[in-house]
């Protein structure tokens, strides 16, 4: 229908009025359906940025007479142009001009390929179920994934209840203990290194050596029976600035984290853990604290005959086969993207480089059912990127991508 | 790649600190300075005065093809043989040996093409003092004089060149150490020589000196067996104040004298981040230098492999006056004049002096002796996207979908060392390149390429199978004491290939072969590093001079040993192929001979400003002797550029031959899309632009490749009589039609640029406005600005439909930019194949010329021979500096004629044409009315 020559032209003005009907649904290549209009008229074209007016004839016909490249929405031949791909039964989507007819497929339809010598399938329908399927299971695991977030968040919330309670108390006790370290030296000894250990000012000393976690419980665990008890608490554990006075039930309860009693697992995760960093609470653990949970938590996986170690809010580790450890970086902040505050964490002030500067890592949170590391990088030296997996990470505003149904 | 990962081993570490020593130039305490090279600073003491030596002229003998006489030297008595030959193409080559040395002296295989034809030299004249050849029909003549022995070449009144003029020929002759005459057989069967015995007592009058017979720089010891086997020559060039050439080396396009520093070295080497504008030597070594004044252009090729030094000097006082052969000679000592020394440790004199007389004579007179840019595949002229590394499979993967994501197209991605298990080449990390094949297939479907290094350096390991079958054919360089040569490179220990041997090249070419190279497919091609070779432990970052290569020492082949391993790469790449394909392969090391093989880089640069200057300078240097495929690293290698020293690089690397985005190890990514999306769209449009002239590019090559003329070209080359351009090296040529002053200050508000050409024009083109030459042209720029100009009188084909990769634009139309000049004509070529195979050779090409006169532009056939049929047509035609016409006709070969359309933009004088759609390979013309 491009060429017309003189002598058809009767005919074509005969065949246009009987087709009249059918004209709007005549194949321009290469727009969609909401761009059709621009091409209606059969005399002349409108570039669409209102440049230049040409014959009808040259929309298409493999030359770039608009600037705007819209009178070769179907062909390569302008630099600027885009050529529609309807892929029915997947997703349309444009592609830029320089891939029509150069010989690799780009739309699953095949419509981009067809003046070349590849061999393109219709594909569409193949990557529409895939699609379809790969969104299905998306949704599953995002339901999945919230559910189990809200129940993370609940636990969460809980936690650091009982969290701020403890260290309420600790704060307390760690201002009264100071108070008592510049006044008094005559403190039992036992005394002095169980309240040593629980100042927090001393608590890299602990952080180093895993057996003080143990040998701190021992301490107060007076029976041996591998719990702490209220009486154990009252014993034990003294206020410096009123030696004489016993804690009150209420005020070892509250250092038992609300309970009769603690075990050495509860006592390291809480108690130990919250006198150990006095900064976790200040940590931001999202909106609903439902980050919390990876407090205290660490992920591996081996990539290259390395393991990387990542605990969460605290630091990245890397360890070769040959046993050798190097931080990765220290936990820094929370790097948010314009639309997730808590999707990437960075960790920094790793292991210094040999250029200068020091390890650091990106660690980017995806949706998903578990909990875990799904990949290392490192794009470039020192600077490694890691995909972390978790329910928490799941948002509930992932809708069901556009599956092209137009005809 | 000149730096350490952090995960070498011990010994390697200790090393690194101490190169690195806390500064970021070049350590300049591990190379040598002349002093430092005991040959170089015995012969540099020997001061210009009267030569010891004298033509024997009762023994000279002349063929139809060559004089041969002997030199004496009245010190010493040691007779030389001078070979003297007339070359086809107006090229004299002098040959110097000693006429019985002790052993053979090295005389460099390989690098020659063939064995030059030779033409008739006849006598014109002869006395007691000297004789006169006839050059042929010039009225060029070479004059012997005998005493003191000097040659000068005339051309009518002036003299050209003369050698030994200031008396610096010097031959130091093999001979037997002293302190092993203590062997008492040995003395006996030297009692037994008298005539030997003579010259031994000569000998001993001569002063042995420090380093002649051992020598020790830093901790590393030169046993030197063979004792001082230095050889020297100077040159003098009347009337010449510039000299030019003598790569590789980080200086000024004009080579400067070297009277107050040390001679500009010629010795490959591994030099840890080089420093700018010096003499030090770098990777490679091409002993050619070529002298020019308005007048004439000359050229000398000093064929040695040897460590190499070259003085110049710029004065008008070691002219002479001397016999009256030569008493016509006007002594006029107003005359400029540079004079050249050059100075090798081993070898014999072996120089071509190319006579020119234009720039052209004497490109096409060095072809003639060690050919021609190689013709690459059209793909390597397109992008390369290079990093040390990408890390494995994966990265490969979505740093090739960056390219398609932002719209950027590329043609080569490259994998470093690290792809490798364990440095041990020719094989793949089994975790992090698991399946090689996969990846190639998947750049395959994307019509991309991609290339992997393979250096020469191999790893000591006995399950490494290359090692396995080097070590037990016997193909290792072997040290001074007889066993396998080892140094420390990448994999730690590592053996090297002695690829002077044409066996041990054969067999590595056939490790290419698919079935050996295990993953690699035919779009896999090679990148050879660290070739010069570089041995991290060993004396300079290099190899021993005394290990052994069979009959010779590495001393005496040096600057060899890049070129071989180059040779064989292509070998191995046009072997797997059956002979069909064009190799690809890029040398970092290279010597005279090397364009045949491949593209060329300018090593590890840094991410400075004042290195992407000077890659300005280097590549033109290497393109006047012959390596036209060069290019730096687009970024710089070492450091990390601002996002402005990036783009700008970009845009000046889119219009240098060999266009490769590189960066280390420890830098931070920098793939185009990183820097925002502004300087995405800067770069994106630098490669476009790149694109765009792809046919232009590869026209260029073809030309390169049939001719040896240079493809990135100084001024001087097109306009030799105009001294306002015979320093510049801040713009270039690309072919003769396309000038290009690329941006390279920071922070630049505008450039100036030169048009050369008194009655020329030359059209900007992108906005085509039209300037007038021979003017220096202010020109104000931005970001975006890279300052272009086609020649008025030239006819440049382009592709404007960028695609994903050059392949992809394989069957694309064609549009002309006609640039007329103030005559109102034009010409240029156009030049198609297949892109890829050797079919070429077999005349499947088109190859046409396009010329517009009296009104109209045609199409002719260069090559009615050739057969070669293209899809390609002709979309657009633009014609500047045209008038507005009231019809085009078009007539093509059938004698079919229509009407074009066309499109007059008044103010700038342009003409398009729309739509003309002949095919590109056929006859017509375009008559404007």
């Amino acid at each position: 229908f491009i060429m017309v020559s003189p002598d058809m032209r009767f005919h074509v003005i005969i065949a246009a009025v009987f087709w009249f009907g059918f004209v709007d649904s005549r194949k321009i290549k290469g727009i969609s359906s909401s761009y059709k209009r621009f091409y209606r008229q059969r005399k002349s074209f409108l570039c669409i940025h209102g440049s230049k007016i040409i014959p009808f004839e040259q929309v298409n016909d493999d030359y770039c007479d608009c600037d705007d490249g819209s009178d070769e929405p179907g062909t390569s031949a302008c630099p600027r142009g885009r050529f529609y791909c309807t892929n029915l039964g997947f997703r349309p989507h444009y592609i830029p001009s320089s891939r029509v007819n150069d010989g690799i497929c780009d739309c699953c339809d095949a419509s981009d390929e067809y003046n070349s010598h590849a061999h393109c399938q219709n594909t569409c329908w193949n990557l529409g179920q895939r699609e379809r399927a790969y969104v299905a299971g998306q949704m599953r695991t995002l339901d999945e994934g919230l559910q189990l977030k809200q129940q993370l968040i609940e636990e969460g919330l809980l936690l650091w209840r009982e969290n701020r309670e403890l260290q309420q108390v600790a704060e307390d006790l760690q201002i009264k203990l100071e108070e008592h370290r510049r006044k008094k030296h005559k403190a039992d000894r036992l005394k002095e290194q169980t309240l040593k250990g629980l100042q927090a000012g001393d608590s890299s000393l602990f952080k180093r050596q895993n057996s003080t976690v143990i040998s701190t419980f021992q301490l107060l665990d007076s029976n041996n029976d591998g719990s702490i008890t209220v009486d154990e608490v009252q014993a034990k554990v003294a206020l410096v600035h009123d030696e004489e006075r016993v804690l009150s039930e209420d005020e070892a309860v509250a250092l038992l984290g609300g309970g009769d009693q603690m075990d050495l697992t509860k006592f390291q995760h809480t108690l130990w853990d919250i006198l150990t960093k006095g900064d976790s609470v200040k940590v931001n653990y999202g909106p609903d604290w439902e980050f919390l949970f990876l407090n205290s938590q660490c992920y591996k996986l081996n990539v290259y005959g390395y393991t990387y170690t990542l605990c969460p809010f605290n630091q990245v580790t890397q360890k070769s086969t040959a046993g050798t450890e190097v931080s990765l970086g220290r936990w820094g902040m929370w790097a948010a993207t314009p639309k997730h505050q808590y999707s990437q964490m960075v960790y920094e002030n790793g292991e210094p480089c040999w250029q200068g500067g020091s390890r650091s890592t990106t660690v980017t949170l995806t949706c998903g059912t578990e909990t875990a590391l799904l990949s290392v990088k490192e794009p470039s030296k020192c600077q490694y990127i890691m995909d972390f997996q978790t329910p928490v990470a799941c948002q509930p505003v992932l809708k069901q991508r556009g599956i092209h149904s137009e005809l | 790649m000149a730096a350490f990962t952090e995960r070498m081993a011990p010994v390697l570490m200790l090393w690194l600190v101490m190169s690195l020593s806390g500064t970021w130039a070049v350590d300049k305490g591990n190379f040598k300075t002349c002093d430092q090279s005991a040959f170089c600073k015995r012969q540099r003491a020997l001061k210009p005065g009267e030569s010891p030596y004298r033509a024997l002229l009762e023994t000279m003998e002349l063929t139809s093809t060559r004089l041969t006489l002997q030199l004496i030297n009245d010190n010493n008595k040691v007779h030389l043989l001078l070979e003297l030959y007339r070359l086809q193409g107006n090229i004299t080559r002098v040959k110097i040996n000693e006429l019985k040395p002790l052993k053979p002296r090295y005389e460099v295989p390989d690098v020659l093409i063939r064995e030059p034809s030779t033409e008739p030299l006849s006598l014109l004249s002869q006395d007691e003092n000297g004789v006169v050849l006839s050059l042929g029909s010039e009225s060029q003549r070479v004059i012997v004089s005998a005493r003191p022995f000097r040659l000068d070449i005339m051309e009518g009144r002036d003299v050209l060149m003369s050698l030994n003029s200031r008396g610096l020929l010097a031959f130091e002759q093999l001979r037997m150490r002293k302190d092993t005459q203590v062997d008492p057989e040995g003395e006996k069967k030297e009692e037994a020589d008298l005539a030997n015995q003579a010259e031994k007592a000569k000998e001993e009058e001569e002063k042995v000196e420090d380093g002649m017979w051992e020598e020790t720089f830093k901790s590393h010891s030169d046993s030197k067996p063979n004792g001082p086997s230095a050889i020297s020559l100077d040159f003098s060039l009347p009337g010449v104040e510039h000299v030019y050439g003598i790569p590789e080396h980080a200086d000024t396009l004009r080579l400067k004298t070297t009277d107050n520093g040390d001679p500009y070295r010629l010795y490959n080497l591994d030099v840890f981040q080089y420093e700018l504008y010096n003499p030090m030597a770098l990777y490679g070594a091409v002993p050619v230098m070529l002298a020019h004044n308005a007048q004439r252009t000359t050229g000398i090729f000093w064929l040695n492999a040897a460590e190499t030094w070259v003085d110049i000097s710029s004065n008008t006082a070691g002219k002479t006056v001397f016999g009256k052969m030569l008493d016509y000679v006007q002594g006029s000592s107003e005359t400029p004049q540079t004079d050249v020394r050059w100075i090798s440790e081993s070898g014999i004199i072996d120089v071509f002096i190319m006579l020119g007389p234009t720039p052209k004579d004497v490109f096409s007179q060095y072809a003639s002796l060690t050919g021609t840019q190689s013709f690459p595949p059209e793909a390597a002229v397109g992008y390369h996207q290079c990093r040390w590394n990408y890390n494995d499979q994966e990265d490969v993967t979505s740093v090739d979908a960056g390219f398609d994501e932002h719209n950027i197209p590329y043609d080569y991605i490259w994998l470093d060392i690290e792809h490798t298990d364990g440095k041990r080449y020719f094989t793949w990390d089994p975790h992090k390149f698991a399946t090689p094949k996969e990846m190639l297939q998947g750049l395959m479907d994307k019509k991309r390429k991609m290339v992997a290094i393979v250096d020469p350096h191999i790893k000591v390991d006995s399950n490494y199978k290359i090692h396995n079958e080097i070590r037990n054919r016997a193909f290792y360089i072997k040290n001074k004491d007889g066993g396998d040569y080892e140094g420390w490179c990448w994999p730690g220990s590592a053996g090297y290939p002695d690829f002077t041997r044409a066996d041990m090249r054969d067999w590595w070419a056939s490790m290419f072969a698919y079935d050996q190279y295990e993953g690699s497919m035919e779009n896999l091609y090679t990148w050879n590093d660290m070739n010069e070779p570089s041995v991290f432990n060993g004396p300079e970052v290099t190899m021993h001079k005394d290990a052994v290569h069979g009959a010779w020492e590495h001393r005496d082949v040096h600057n060899l040993y890049g070129f071989y391993v180059q040779m064989a790469t292509a070998q191995g790449l046009i072997r797997r192929s059956g002979g069909v394909e064009r190799p690809f392969v890029l040398t970092r090391a290279f010597f005279a001979g090397s364009q045949r093989y491949g593209a060329v880089w300018t090593g590890d640069n840094a991410a400075e400003w004042d290195h992407l200057k000077i890659s300005i300078p280097m590549c033109l240097s290497l393109g006047l002797v012959g390596i036209s495929f060069c290019g730096a690293d687009v970024g710089g290698f070492f450091k990390s550029p601002s996002t402005e020293l990036l783009v700008r690089w970009y845009q000046t690397g889119a219009y240098q031959p060999f266009f490769r985005a590189h960066a280390h190890l420890d830098t931070p990514r920098r793939e185009p899309w990183l820097f925002g999306p502004e300087n995405t769209a800067l770069i994106r449009e630098a490669v476009r632009q790149r694109y765009t002239l792809l046919p232009y590019w590869y026209q260029q090559f073809y030309h390169s490749h049939r001719t040896g003329q240079p493809i990135m070209r100084p001024l001087w080359v097109e306009y030799p009589q105009d001294p306002a351009t015979f320093a510049l090296d801040d713009e270039f040529l690309i072919g003769r039609d396309l000038l290009v002053h690329p941006v390279t200050e920071e922070g630049a508000r505008g450039v100036t640029a030169y048009l050369p050409g008194k009655d020329e024009v030359w059209f900007d083109v992108h906005t085509f406005q039209k300037h007038n030459g021979a003017q220096n042209l202010y020109i104000p720029v931005t970001i975006s600005s890279i300052p272009v100009f086609q020649r008025g009188g030239s006819i440049i084909p382009r592709k404007s439909r960028v695609r994903r990769s050059s392949t992809c634009m394989m069957q694309d139309p064609y549009t002309l930019y006609v640039a007329l000049n103030p005559q109102r004509t034009a010409e240029g070529e156009l030049y198609i194949d297949d892109g890829h195979t050797f079919n070429y050779e077999k005349k499947e090409f088109i190859h046409r010329k396009l010329f517009f006169a009296n009104n109209m532009l045609s199409s002719e056939n260069l090559a009615p021979d050739a057969q070669f049929s293209t899809r390609s047509w002709f979309e657009r035609i633009v014609i500047l500096g045209a008038s507005k016409p009231s019809k085009v006709t078009l007539k093509t070969a059938d004698g079919q004629e229509s009407q074009l359309e066309f499109d007059f933009d008044a103010s700038m004088s342009v003409l398009t044409l729309r739509k003309p759609s002949m095919n590109a390979g056929l006859d017509w013309n375009v008559m404007l009315q």
